[in-house]
Parts: C-alpha cells; structure tokens; sequence
C-alpha cells in the first residue's frame, strides 16, 4: 500500500484501480471465509435430529424414559386425569366454577370443545405414538442395544401404549359391558408417526381396543424383567408385576372375572398376608399413610409417577393443588364421606381428610409445596379388591371377603363388616364398591367403577353450583372425542 | 476444510449474477464516459475542461451549463461587471467555480443540479449596508429593488437558501442565512417573483407597487420531486413506479406513544394500525394490504438506516409486553417510507410479503450546528370502563339468581338449599362496604419524555446527536415504560471518492408491567388486572380496616359474608408485591464506506448489527397469588437477541443522449440471527424479606432456556430506467437463502417490474384542455413476486428434546420435520395513478392492487390421535388473496393571508379470501388462550380468521331463557339449573335437545376491517396552528367476549346491564334471566354470536394545537424557535361497538385469532403539553 502512495505523483490514491480494490478487498474477505454452506445449515444445539436419536444405548433408554414421561404429563397421569376422573363421581363438590379446574367435568358440561375433552387424548395420543416410535424404530438399530434388552424396551414401549389405550377407552368410549365392546371406540394407532400422511383413520371398535390392550399386556409380561434393581426403579417403570396387575383392572372393567382371578393369582399369595409369590414381592404396608406421606417406593406401590422438586407437575394438574392448597374441592357431605359404613375411626379418614371453615377437604396429597407427592396409578390394595370382586362375582366370597378385610382392617383394625354387608355375592360385591370409594379417594378410579358397571353418576351439589345425574344413556355419560380429531381426522 | 472448496463453489454460483451485473455496468460505462452529466450529480463529482480568455462571467456560466448540464440562476446585475480568464482540464465543476469566483464579490450554492450565485455573505451589519448602497449604486434607473425575508410557513423558522427567480428571466438569487433577499427588478412589464425551495410549494407574487415583499413558504404537499427512500438506496418520487407511502418524522415526534409504529394510525394509505389495548410498549398490529400470511407473521419488515431489525415482542416474560421497536425515540426519525406493492419491496425478497417500512434516522446537515428541545409531559385515564353494579346491586342481582336456580332445581320449597349466598359487610358507621374496584387498579398515568438533538457540519463531516429520556406510565398502576437513549450519526468525506458514515444507537428501554390479562395467550389468566377489577365482588374490602389484604384461607379474594367462595386473587396485594419486567440493552450501529469508482459508479458497503440483550424479571410474593403455592418465585432469564447485516452493493448511473437515464444496482447480503436465551426459576423464599431472584432461596430449577440461529444469504439487483421523465421502468431481482427451509429447499427467487408513463410531460397532453385542471399526470403499474420467510430456526426438522423423568433423562419426539419446506411466495400486481390539480393544490393518488399467496407455509393440523408434537407440521400448502383499492387525497384547501387549511384523506378498501387450504372441507380453527374458546375459524371462501362460535337467537321472552341456534338451523334454549332428570337444553317446546357444541358453530362473519383510513387537517392562523386527526375502521366484526365476563353468572361482579335481566314472562330483552352459575348463557365460557358486534369506528385520534412565539421576540431570547403545545392523544370515538374499544384485539398480530377481545384493559386517553425549542 505504501508503494502506491510513493510511486504516484500528485493524488495518489485518486486511481481507478486503488478505488476497485477498495471495493474488492471486502468481497475478497467474503470469498475466503467459505461459511456460507455453514450459515444455510445452522445445526440445533438443543435438541437432536431424528436421524440421530438411536445412535447410542443412553438416547435408547432416554427414549424409554421419555414414555414414561410422556405419561407423567400433567394433563395426564401426572395429575388431571385422575382429577376428572374422580370428580366426575359423586366425592367432591366443586367451589369455585372454574373450568380450568375441571368444572366442566364436575357438571357434566363437557363439550367436543372443552378443554377437558382434549387434555387427556391428546397427551395419552403423544405417549402412545412416543410408544410407537420406539417400538418401530428400535428393530431397525439392532446393534445399539443386546437382543434383551431391546425385548424388555419394547415390552415396556407395550405396556405404556396399552396403559394409554385403556385410560382413553374408558373415558371416550361406551363402557366395554354395554355392549360387549361392540360401540365405536377410538382410533388405535400402533405405528410411529412423525410425518404429514395418515391423518385420516377409523374408530375401532371397543372390543378391538381393549384385545390390543391385552394383547399388550401379554406380550409386555413375557418382555419385562421381573424386577429392577431399586425401589424406585420398580415402582417408576414397569416389571412383569405391573402389566399382570394392569391386567386385572382391565379385565375386571372388562366384565371377564374368571380372567381377573387368573391374572390376579399370579401376583397374590393364596393366604394372608397376602403378597406377590414372584417378582417384586408387592404386599400391603401396614399403615397406608406410609405410601403417601412417608415412602413412595414400598412394594404397595405397584407404579407411580415420580416427583422430583426439578420435575413435577404444579398448579392446576396438581392433585395436591386441587384439593390440598386451592381447596377448588370439598368433599361431598352427602358422597362417601357421609357413608356411615365410613367410620371416623378409620386412618383414611383421620390421615387423608381436613375440615376447615366447617368443609372436609382431601389432603392425600400432602406435599403443597412443592407439589412432590408421587401419583400412584396401581397400588397392590386396588389388584386385591379386583381380585376380590372377580371372586365374589364366581362364587368364592370366603375368599373375596378375607381380600376385603386386608384393606379395611389395615386402616380400622376394629372394624367389623356387618354380615348382610358381605353375606350374598350382589352385597358383598357392592361393599367391595364401597371400600374401593374409600381407599382410592382421589386415585382416579371413581368414574370407571361406575360406568364399567353401567351405574348412573349421581347429582351432587344444590342450586346453581350443582350437577345432575347422569344415566348411562345420556351423552353425557362419556366424554366427547375433542373437536381437534373430529375437525382433522376424516374417517372419525 | 473440505467443506471450503463446496463453499467457494456456491459462493462463486451465488455471485455469478453479481458478476454478470459488474460486466454489464463496464460494457454500458465504457462508451457513455464523459456524457452528459446526471442531475443527481453534485459539482465536486462532474469534471470538465474549461478555456477563457477575457471572457464575460456570464459567457463562462453559459459554457458550464452546456458542457456539464447545471443550470445557472443569478441577478444579471451581479454578474455583469465581471471578465474571466481560466485554462482547466479534467477539474471539478466546484473547484472550477471557486477559481472563477474566487477573485469577485459572488459565491454560489449548489441546489440540485441547480448552481444559485449569490454574493459573498458578509459578517457584520456594517458591511452588509456597505454592500447595500454599493448594490443600489450598480441599479439602472429602470430597476428597483425589493427585499423581504422567506420564512417557513409551518414553523415560522427563516428559510436559508430558498432561490427567488424574476419570473421569465433568469435574473435571481437565493436567501441569506437569516431567510433574506434583495433582488432587483426591472419595471418594464409586470415582474413576477417566483420563490422556489425543495420540499415547498413555490409560490409566485406579483410585484406591482411593492418594494418589500416577504412571504411564507408551505412545506410541499405535492411529493413529486421528494426524494423516496427504497430498498438500498433512494429515487424521485417522479421515478418512482411501484406504491409506497411516506410518513415524515415530525409527525410522530410529539405524539405520546412508546414506539413509532404506533404513531402511524391513519397516516399513509394502505397501512392500517391497530392498538390492542392500553398496555403501554405492546406493539400495535400492524397490516400493510390485509393479512398476507396464515401460519407466518404478517408484521411488515421493518429496516432502519438500512439494517432488518428485530421485531415483534420480545419479552420472555408473559405478563410484559416490550415491543422493541420502543427501543428508537420517534424524535431521531427523519422519514418513514412505507413499501407496499412487490416492484418496490421484491428487492427484501423473501421478507417483503408483507410490506417494509423503511426508517431513516436523521443526520447532521451543514451548517452551523443546531440546538433542538422536544418536551412533553402528559397524563392519561382509562377510557370508556364500563359501569359495574355496586354492593347492593351486586347482591340483589346474584341473590336473585340464587333463587331463579333454587326455584328452577325444583327446590323452592326445599329448605336445604340456600335462598340467598350474598350478604354485605356492614361498617361501623353502619354503611355497607362498597369496594370500587377501578380505584383499585387504575391510576392516571404521568408521562414525560425529553429530547435533545445536536447537528451540524461543515462540507466533508456531518454529524447528528440525540439523546431521549421517556418516562411514561400506564392507566394500570404499576405499568410503566422507560427509555433512555442515545444516537450518533456521522458521514464523512475523506476525499472526492471515498466517505465513510456511521451510526450508533445505544438504549435502555424498561417495561414493568402487572399481569394485564391483555396479551396474547392471557386472557383467561386468574391474574389478569382488568378482569379482576371486573369480576371482584364490590361487597368486599380489598383491604381490611385492619390494613391486612383480604384473603381467604385459600389464597384466593376474601369472600366477606358472602357464602361462596371466589377462585381469583385479591388485586391489590399482586399490584403491591409482585413485579415483573423486561428490559433492554440494545445497540443498533453500522459502518458504511462508499467509494465512487469512477463517475456514476459507485460501491457501498455497510456491515450493521442489532445486538439485542433483554432481561426478563418476574417475582411472585409467597404472600399472596400465583406465589403463594410455591412459597415465593423469582424468575430471571436473560436472552440476546443478536443479528448482524453485511451489504455490498455496485451502483451506476448513466445518462445516454440526453434522455436515457439508466441506473443499475447489484448487491450481495448476509444476514445472521441468533438467540440465546437463559435462566432459572427459584421458589422456596427463604424470608418474606426478599423480593428479588439474587435472594435466598431453597430450590432452583432451570427456565427459559433457547438457543437458535439462522441466516439469509442473498444476492440482489435493480435497474432502473427512464425516458425524458416521462417513461419509467424499474426491474428488481433477489435470491434468498434461507437457512430454516428443507435441505433442497434452502434458495429462493424473488423479483418485480415495474412502469410509469408521466401523461403530463408529454406534449400532446401539455397542449390540451386537460392540462390546466389535471397539471400532473403519471400511470404506473407493477408485478412482482415476494416471500415470507418467518419460519422458526429449525423449523424443516424433525426434533427430539432431553427432559427429565423424576431423576432420570429422557429423550421425546418435539417436532414434526418436513425436509420439503419451501418458500412462501405471493404475487402482487398493482396498478396506480398519481394525479395533481389545479397547479398542485389537489393532489390524488389511486391504486388497486391484488396479491396472491401462493404455497402458503401452512401449520398444518394434524389429527391428535397421531400424536405429533403440537398437533400440527408445516407444510407449502393452501392459497389466499387480499385484493384492494388505495385512494388518498391531499389538498390545500384554503391558503389566504395568515390562514391556512391542508387535508388529506386516505382510504383502503381490502378485501381479503383463503382460497385453498389443505384439502377439501379442511379448516382451521383458532382459538384464543386455551383450546376450549374456538373464537376464529379460517375457511376456504371466507376471510383469514372469521369470527366463529355459538348462534344466538335472542331470549326466549316466555321463560328468559338465551335461545341458541344448532347447526340443523333449529332453536334451542338453555337453562342452568333444571330439576332432578330434566335437560338443561330444550327445544322451544321444552323436550330435550342435544347440548350446542363446536359443532354446532356458525362462522359469524369478517373479522378483518374492509376499509381503513385516515383524515388529517392541519389549519395554520398567524402563529397558531391546529391539528386534527381522525381515523376511521370498518366492515368488520368483534368478539366482545369481555362483555360475556360482564354478565357472567357466577359469583362474578357484572355491568349495570344486567339490570335490564328478564325478570317477567312476556318480557322482551337481550339480557337472559340470571341464574346462579351460568356461565354460558352470556358466552363468558365460550363465544356467541349476541356478543359479536360491528367494529365500524370513527377515532379523533389527536387534536393539538401549537403557537409559535414569533420572531422579534426570539431573538431577544437568543432562540430561533419556540412552539409550545397542547396535545389530546385518542380524544374520543364514535362508535356503536359496545365494548371497551373496537380495535382493542387480545391476541396480538396473530393472523387466524383477530377480532377477538377477551379481558383486556381498555385504551387510554392522555393529555400532553408539550414544548419544542430551536436554537
């Protein structure tokens, strides 16, 4: 550069070529920087393409966790799922006329539109396609993971698809029992998804639904391990126990009692103490406010969802926020708190129940804040009064009423059940309803023991904060399938 | 570095056309060097060779005029004493000049190609009288001399350098610093003085008997010979061909707003802006032509000092609105140049589909430096709340339907269930508590803004520097906007070929808010201010007497005696303890350097950036609200919003045989963006004391964590061309790369053409009739072809994200890629007429365009049984038009002595139509806030974004129940409460009826305004002057579902409406029978056609009026000017839209939810007073 100014008389620089080199310098710098195909391609640094998401055996696992996951969601079993569904029955009276805390479906208002009719299939929806994809994909990437292990993945990718299908099938569809599972169900979608094509598909019917449910189950039982290594481990993913207790809800929902019973051997001791003879040794705790306030993981907690102050589900999906801290919920005077075969004796009353400013509130969930409390989804107590009702349904009620007394007297060693209460199959049967209304208030499990027994829902609540009663003809019996599926999916 | 030589190959592939330009420009150059010279041209840029022996000064001038085409004005009298001698080659015009005048009493100013002589200014009083008297002395008797002072019409400021002419000769001069002249006249005839000045209307007064003619110039309605700024450079509005609108600087700077863009209201035809409500820094919805886009953006680009800028809300906090285009004071603009049609935006490309606004900020100009002040201080209320019931009326009301329920549940004679919930709290002084909840949350806002701008320069350096202090505050207590600001422009000769300029614009712009409930995805918040002070029952303290907040045990409003209990917080405590804010650190700078090649070629570059830090603070007390279940939250996130803009662009002009005026410009352009956003929620309060994220706390978890980027490569060009002014031709062509589209699908070619045949130069039409009603005549029109590229980062990909389970790691599915995403690209056509009448007193301009989108990048719904994340992938699918007509007329209406009137009127009509979605019978639906309120559906045939929802049909006067129509066209009615197995719907005849559901919904009608616009007056008398603005919005309907929370049944306050309930059979009213708990009847839980009312409004969007202290007594203070003001900023508005405001929209820019209102606080009339000094 200084050559020029030396050499050139007079303007120097005042030249045709300084001023195009001037303009060239510049693009030359470009030329030579050779990022443009960097700049077109920026690679995402949080979040990985599909292409990559079976390239090692940690991102295998990771998808696997992510099922479970995907069914924590709080729209799902993370909380409103178990919500709706309990309010729906005739425990709770609703305060506060907000939809978001599932007024709708407290006063059976719930529409195609609502909120509530969308929360829990399109979460459930998500899990199983997350299901599929593993399921789909893993084949395809046989070295990344042993032969064994694949198979116990893929069992597990079965279970949570037909966990989801069997929360969904029971809440969009008519009841398996109206109709041996001959109404239109649901969609079953059973491979992955992840482009623009199959938008359109047909409702299977209820009964096609619920023998892929089963079909599932099997098939998961024969892959799953029978144990993992910690507590936690076997109460947060799924083990051959699980999907056999699973197993004894849907085939008791399902009417098929003889099935129950088989199923629900395989995880109960012939005598008491009743306890799983294989696998993880599941078993009652002696007090049930361990398994809520004390210890998440004993073997009573068949499969829960964990909670951790990094990873839970708060506000309006958390149970503990609904009925504990919000108080959007009292408990019916007039439901199950006012049964006189209910006694104040018993712990699930003392342990699980708080009045304030002259209402009973369910304080189950506990942990307020944070919100921590595990959300248990099959506790051993439920697979015994499904044993028990199967066998009362077949004739054994000696055997039904000693599964019954191990879950009332674990909360009221004193309590005697009246001998008209349990003497027939029907009473004992209806006292096995009962003791499942007080030992799973607030689990979620209210709406599908009416309807699987095509029960009306009863009216609660009087003048203008009020629901009538539901019987099982009306629409309002099931929950509409939302307005999203109806407007996108043309074979619906 | 393998990677480099692919690179090098596309890079060599992408510059070919620049490449093919360059050559072009050498092979048009070569023959043409040393032609005529291009009017643009300055002085310093012509060179010419020029002999004189003892020639007349005179003769030299002529002989300038013809070798180089500058035209000449003097007073013969001046220049008539002198003789030159000069021998140059190769010199520049302007050196060639001083030589020439160097030895006399004459200098000259340059003005447009246009060289004014003028004599020599002199310093003192003494000697300017001595020049007099030797003047007077050179006077023939004939002769005689007129002197006065030009001045500006608008300000009263003395205008410098304004050229007076004796019309038909070309004896002139031009005005001193102080606006003066002397010019002498000769008497044979009738003289004619012409005063001419850029940018002002010239005016012509006739000298008769005067000797001292002093006259006011009106700034130029007629924008004809207005420079336009475009894409990377600027024309004549006279080449111009596309459409585009200018809006100067000073019409937004004394305007009470945060941003520019919301000062824009009416102002240019085509753009339509829409507040959404009176959060203070929420940007405006902004549409240039309609909507252009469903599933991308439909905000305009938006281009300051020649860099893409950040747009949108970039607020990481939900409750905060912070519009960044808040982060520029409106006082640094000198022009807003709107592009509307693709001829004038394809050079942007891929992200002119919906319109650009080009900002120019202002910059020094020579001259000695310039002082300037602008001050207001305002104060601004809530308008148009409406009248909720008191105490009293609150419980009548909500007992009554305590017992219309009890009554209607077939319990009237059953005891257990409660007559009456509502009971009042009685006070000491034995008067009932009646809580007036605005008080509560509302305030008067007090604002003040200041600004202080230095410029100046000599030849070579210029430069310009503000800075700004704003200080506003909302109509909602606690919501505040704060901007402290600083810019510095410079340019700089270093020489006759090389100059350099540079800007920088450093701000800190604060937003604190309180969650407002008014933006997008809010309305249905428990925390919503404006639904609070609503639905908050008035028989209730906010605060107890014993100074606690009233609350419930359950961390919800105290309910007092009432027997029911609320689920929403007590107002007061949120506004006093929580707070969040968003605020901004931004530098907006570039560098450029131009080099003039060789004459008429020229290269700029300019490297720019936007580096945008924003800082996101949000605290909820553990005391009360949505902190209370997490015993106290902080959230702090931090996110830079960065972009950087490399341009280089070749431009030359040429000039071909006089008449062929051909410019070409070739460019290459890189733009990258990148955000980086992080941050933590901590919960757990450690002690009450804290209020802050740096406090202690027990836990911490992870928030607000982004990291994308992406990029534009691009390669553009324009020609431009004209003959003899009067046939014009423009062509522009760009290819962008965009990093976001499918691997193949990465470039994309955009382009326009454009044409203008100026009528009026031609010489037929200058002979006819026509010509002296219509004296300016041009036909333009123009195709061209434009893209949106506002897809997320990665948006082509399929993604999984890692989250955790309990304790362990996950990987999940989280977005539906298509490699397949392409452009989105519409095709406008637009075919205009600029008219000018009476010599330019009435000046119109019409338009008619029609744009076609084409490949729509659509969000495609999938069905959620598939259980794709989100519901929905892009795809390039679906079509749509938006087709209008543009007119706007500008006229001086009266212009007498001291009074003057100029109007202009703008009007747009636009008509919008989806034409193809994904398939037949597919629609979209939108909802606003939550998936359960499907207030909008866009439908092929329809308008984007229809309003949707239930039909009504009235109240049924027999039972006061609201009839709704289902979808077989058949009326049902609902009541809340039935008895034990009755159905709540019915038909009319009372047998049950399937409840109404979203199947059942209506599209209810257009939601988009078919015509917009704006009326502008400004009325000048002596030293006042007046504004008044109105604009105007029509042909569309609102969602007022605020007015379903008004009557909401539940334990909700309502309006005074309510009052007008049905109460008796027979009774004919649009207000159903209350019954307790009914939330549908009205549509507070979902959308009815009752509440879907026209939007038609006419806005007096402000009236000010100024007075500017006159000149005697500004030089006694020493200033050069002095306007005071007073100001009304959305003074009132007529309209029969019941609701708080027509244009008031909840869900922001979004295309397919428009129209909707739910919940929001109402707009804000403010007050300023205002001061704008000169010295």
């Amino acid at each position: 550069m200084k050559k020029i100014f030396e050499n050139t008389p007079m303007k120097p620089v005042n030249t045709l070529v300084f001023r195009l080199a001037c303009m060239v310098l510049p693009l030359t710098a470009l030329m030579t920087s050779c990022d443009e195909k960097e700049l077109l391609n920026p690679v995402p640094n949080i979040a990985l393409q599909d292409a990559y998401i079976f390239d090692t055996p940690a991102r295998v696992l990771g998808q696997v966790n992510g099922l479970y996951g995907a069914m924590k969601n709080g729209s799902l079993y993370g909380g409103r799922y178990l919500m709706l569904a309990d309010i729906r029955g005739e425990e709770f009276i609703n305060r506060t006329q907000n939809v978001f805390t599932g007024y709708d479906a407290w006063s059976h208002t719930v529409t195609s539109g609502s909120n509530d009719a969308s929360s829990a299939w399109g979460t459930s929806y998500t899990a199983i396609n997350s299901a599929n994809l593993l399921i789909d994909g893993l084949p395809l990437h046989p070295d990344v993971v042993d032969a064994a292990t694949a198979t116990q993945y893929i069992a597990e990718a079965k279970f949570v698809r037909a966990f989801c299908y069997f929360g969904l099938i029971t809440r969009y569809a008519q009841p398996y029992a109206k109709d041996k599972g001959a109404s239109p169900g649901i969609p079953l979608r059973l491979k992955g998804e992840s482009t623009p094509a199959n938008n359109d598909l047909a409702r299977s019917t209820v009964a096609e639904v619920y023998a892929q449910i089963l079909k599932d189950l099997d098939e998961a039982e024969a892959g799953l391990p029978v144990n993992y290594s910690t507590a936690l481990l076997n109460t947060t993913r799924a083990h051959k126990n699980t999907a056999i207790a699973l197993k004894t809800r849907v085939y008791l929902t399902m009417g098929d009692y003889a099935k129950t019973v088989t199923e629900a051997k395989k995880i109960v001791s012939d005598a008491a103490p009743f306890v799983a003879p294989s696998g993880v040794k599941h078993q009652l705790q002696s007090n049930i406010t361990t398994v809520f306030f004390t210890d998440y993981t004993t073997t009573e907690s068949i499969f829960s969802m964990p909670m951790t102050a990094l990873n839970l589900v708060s506000g309006q999906n958390s149970l503990a926020y609904e009925y504990n801290l919000n108080l959007e919920y009292n408990l019916n005077p007039t439901g199950i708190l006012g049964d006189p075969s209910w006694p104040a004796t018993d712990v699930r009353k003392t342990a699980f129940t708080r009045v304030a400013g002259g209402l009973t509130y369910l304080k189950k969930y506990n942990q307020t804040n944070p919100t921590i409390d595990y959300v248990p989804l099959l506790r051993y107590s439920e697979v015994l009064l499904n044993y028990a009702e199967a066998l009362a349904k077949t004739g054994d009620l000696t055997k039904s009423v000693e599964l019954l007394k191990a879950v009332r007297m674990r909360s009221d060693a004193a309590y005697a059940f009246p001998a008209a209460d349990v003497a027939t199959a029907d009473a004992l049967v209806k006292t096995i309803w009962l003791e499942r209304r007080i030992e799973f208030l607030g689990e979620g499990l209210r709406s599908n023991d009416l309807l699987r027994n095509l029960l009306p829902i009863p009216a609660k609540g009087s003048g203008g904060l009020s629901a009538p009663s539901i019987s099982p003809s009306q629409p309002e019996y099931i929950f509409p399938i939302p307005n999203a599926e109806l407007s996108t999916n043309k074979l619906i | 570095m393998k990677n480099c030589t692919r690179s090098l190959l596309s890079i060599h592939k992408w510059t070919r056309l620049t490449t093919f330009f360059l050559l072009f420009v050498l092979l048009v150059t070569l023959p043409s060097l040393g032609a005529g010279v291009d009017a643009r041209q300055s002085l310093q840029e012509v060179t010419i060779d020029l002999t004189l022996h003892d020639r007349s000064l005179k003769e030299a001038f002529n002989l300038i005029k013809k070798k180089t085409g500058f035209k000449f004005v003097y007073n013969e009298e001046l220049v008539a004493p002198y003789r030159v001698n000069i021998a140059v080659s190769r010199k520049p015009v302007d050196e060639v000049l001083d030589e020439l005048l160097g030895p006399t009493r004459l200098d000259y100013r340059e003005q447009r190609g246009t060289v004014v002589i003028v004599e020599k200014e002199t310093k003192t009083t003494g000697q300017i009288q001595k020049t007099e008297i030797l003047l007077a002395s050179l006077v023939r008797p004939a002769d005689r001399e007129i002197s006065g002072v030009v001045t500006d019409n608008d300000n009263g400021e003395a205008l410098p350098g304004v050229a007076v002419l004796v019309k038909g000769t070309s004896t002139g001069t031009i005005t001193d610093m102080n606006g003066k002249y002397i010019i002498k006249v000769s008497d044979s005839g009738a003289p004619v003085l012409v005063f001419s000045y850029v940018g002002y209307v010239a005016q012509e007064v006739a000298v008769g008997g005067q000797s001292a003619i002093s006259i006011k110039l009106a700034s130029s309605t007629k924008q004809l010979n207005e420079l336009m700024v475009v894409g990377y450079g600027t024309q004549s509005k006279e080449e111009f061909t596309g459409s585009a609108a200018r809006v100067s600087g000073d019409k937004l700077k004394d305007m009470p707003v945060q941003s520019f863009d919301q000062g824009l209201a009416g102002r240019a035809t085509g753009v339509s802006i829409g507040q959404p409500n009176g959060v203070l820094n929420n940007p405006p919805v902004i549409r240039i032509r309609g909507i252009n886009s469903i599933s991308l953006s439909s905000f305009p680009l938006i281009v300051v000092d020649g860099i893409p800028i950040n747009t949108g809300d970039v607020s990481a906090n939900s409750t905060v609105a912070n519009n960044p285009l808040g982060d520029i004071n409106p006082a640094d603009i000198e022009s807003i140049d709107v592009l509307k049609d693709a001829a004038s935006t394809s050079i942007y490309g891929s992200r002119a589909a919906a319109g650009v606004l080009l900002i120019t900020t202002k910059s020094g100009k020579t001259g000695k430096a310039k002082v300037t002040y602008e001050g207001w201080t305002g104060m601004t209320k809530a308008t148009r709340l409406p009248t909720m019931l008191n105490a009293q009326q609150f419980m009548d009301i909500k007992n009554e339907g305590v017992m219309n329920a009890k009554i209607l549940g077939g319990n009237a004679n059953n005891d257990a269930v409660a007559s009456a919930l509502f009971f009042p709290i009685i006070q000491e002084d034995g008067s009932i508590v009646n809580t007036n909840w605005y008080d509560k949350v509302y305030q008067t806002g007090v604002s003040q803004n200041h600004s202080i701008s230095v410029s100046g320069g000599s030849e070579s350096t210029k430069y310009y520097f503000s800075t700004n202090y704003s200080n506003q505050k909302g109509i909602l207590k606690t919501n505040q906007f704060t901007r402290k600001a600083a810019r510095f422009n410079i340019d700089h000769k270093l020489n006759s070929w090389l100059s350099f300029s540079g800007n920088i614009n450093y701000n800190t712009s604060l937003n604190a808010s309180p969650n407002t409930g008014s933006l997008s995805g809010n309305a249905f918040g428990l925390v919503g201010s404006a639904r609070l002070a609503w639905l908050s029952a008035p028989n209730v303290y906010a605060v107890n007497p014993d100074g606690s907040y009233n609350l419930s045990a359950s961390n919800t409003l105290g309910m007092g005696n009432n027997k029911v209990a609320s689920n929403f917080y007590n107002p007061v405590p949120l506004l006093d303890l929580n707070k969040y804010t968003s605020e901004n650190d931004r530098i907006i700078a570039n560098f450029g350097t131009t080099v003039k090649i060789f004459k008429g070629l020229q290269y700029k570059m300019s490297y720019a950036m936007d580096r945008l830090k924003v800082e996101n603070v949000s605290f909820n007390s553990p005391v009360h609200g949505p902190g209370n279940s997490s015993n106290g939250s902080a959230t702090n996130s931090s996110r830079l919003i960065s972009n950087w803009n490399w341009t280089n662009t070749l431009n030359y002009q040429t000039t071909i045989a006089t008449n062929h005026n051909i410019s070409l410009l070739a460019g290459y352009d890189v733009q990258k963006f990148g955000t980086s956003s992080w941050g933590a929620t901590r919960t757990q309060l450690s002690d009450p004391f804290f209020d802050e994220f740096q406090g202690s706390y027990g836990q911490i978890s992870p928030a607000a964590n982004v990291l994308t980027e992406s990029a534009l490569v691009s390669v553009f060009s324009r020609f431009t061309y004209d003959f003899s002014k009067k046939y014009f031709f423009t062509l522009n062509y760009r290819r962008d790369g965009n990093s976001a589209l499918g691997s193949g699908k990465k470039y994309g070619n955009f382009g326009g053409v454009s044409a203008g045949w100026s009528i009026s130069e031609e010489e037929f039409y200058k002979h006819s009739k026509l010509a002296d009603i219509m004296n300016s005549v041009k036909l333009r029109a123009s195709w061209g072809r434009v893209g949106n590229s506002g897809v997320s980062a990665y948006g082509s990909l399929a993604l999984y994200e890692s989250n955790l389970y309990a304790a362990v790691p996950t990987w999940n599915f989280s977005q539906g890629g298509n490699p397949d995403l392409g452009w989105e690209t519409s095709n406008q056509t637009n075919v205009g007429a600029d008219v000018s009448f009476l010599n330019d007193r009435i000046t119109l301009e019409a338009t008619y365009y029609a744009n076609s989108v084409n490949g729509l990048i659509l969000n495609v719904p999938q069905s959620p049984s598939k259980g794709i994340p989100g519901d929905a992938i892009f795809m390039n699918i679906g079509a749509m038009y938006n087709h209008g007509i543009e007119l706007g007329v500008n006229a001086n209406i009266i212009r007498k002595g001291k009074l003057s009137w100029n109007a202009s009127l703008n009007f747009t009509h636009n008509k919008n139509k989806v034409t193809e979605l994904y398939g037949q019978g597919t629609e979209l639906v939108g909802t606003t806030s939550t998936a359960a309120e499907a207030t909008n559906i866009t439908r092929v045939g329809y308008s984007v974004g229809s309003l949707y929802g239930a039909k009504t049909d009235g109240v049924n006067p027999e039972n006061g129940q609201r009839v709704f129509i289902n979808k077989a066209g058949e009326r049902v009615q609902y009541s809340h409460v039935v008895p034990a197995g009755g159905s709540r719907w019915t038909y009319l005849d009372g047998s049950p009826a399937p409840a109404i559901a979203v199947d059942d919904y209506y599209l209810l009608g257009n939601a988009l305004p078919t015509y917009y616009g704006g009326f502008i007056n400004n009325v000048k008398y002596g030293q006042w002057d007046l504004g008044v603005n109105f604009t105007y919005s029509g042909g569309n309907l609102v969602m007022n579902g605020t007015k379903g929370t008004w009557r909401d049944q539940r334990f909700w306050n309502n309006t005074t409406e309510v009052l007008d309930r049905w109460t008796t059979p027979g009774q004919v009213t649009n207000i159903p029978r209350v019954v307790y708990g009914d939330l549908l009847s009205n549509g507070s839980s979902w959308p009815i056609s009752e509440n879907a009312e026209k939007g038609d409004f006419l806005r007096l969007q402000s009236v000010s009026l100024g007075y500017r202290v006159p000149g005697p007594v500004l030089s006694r203070l020493g200033l050069s000017s002095v306007r005071l003001y007073a100001q009304v900023f959305n003074a009132f508005i007529l309209t029969k839209y019941t609701g708080t405001d027509p244009e008031i929209s909840v869900n922001g820019n979004s295309n397919t939810t428009p129209g909707v209102e739910k919940n929001s606080i109402p707009q804000g009339r403010t007050f300023t007073f205002g001061l704008n000094l000169g010295f």
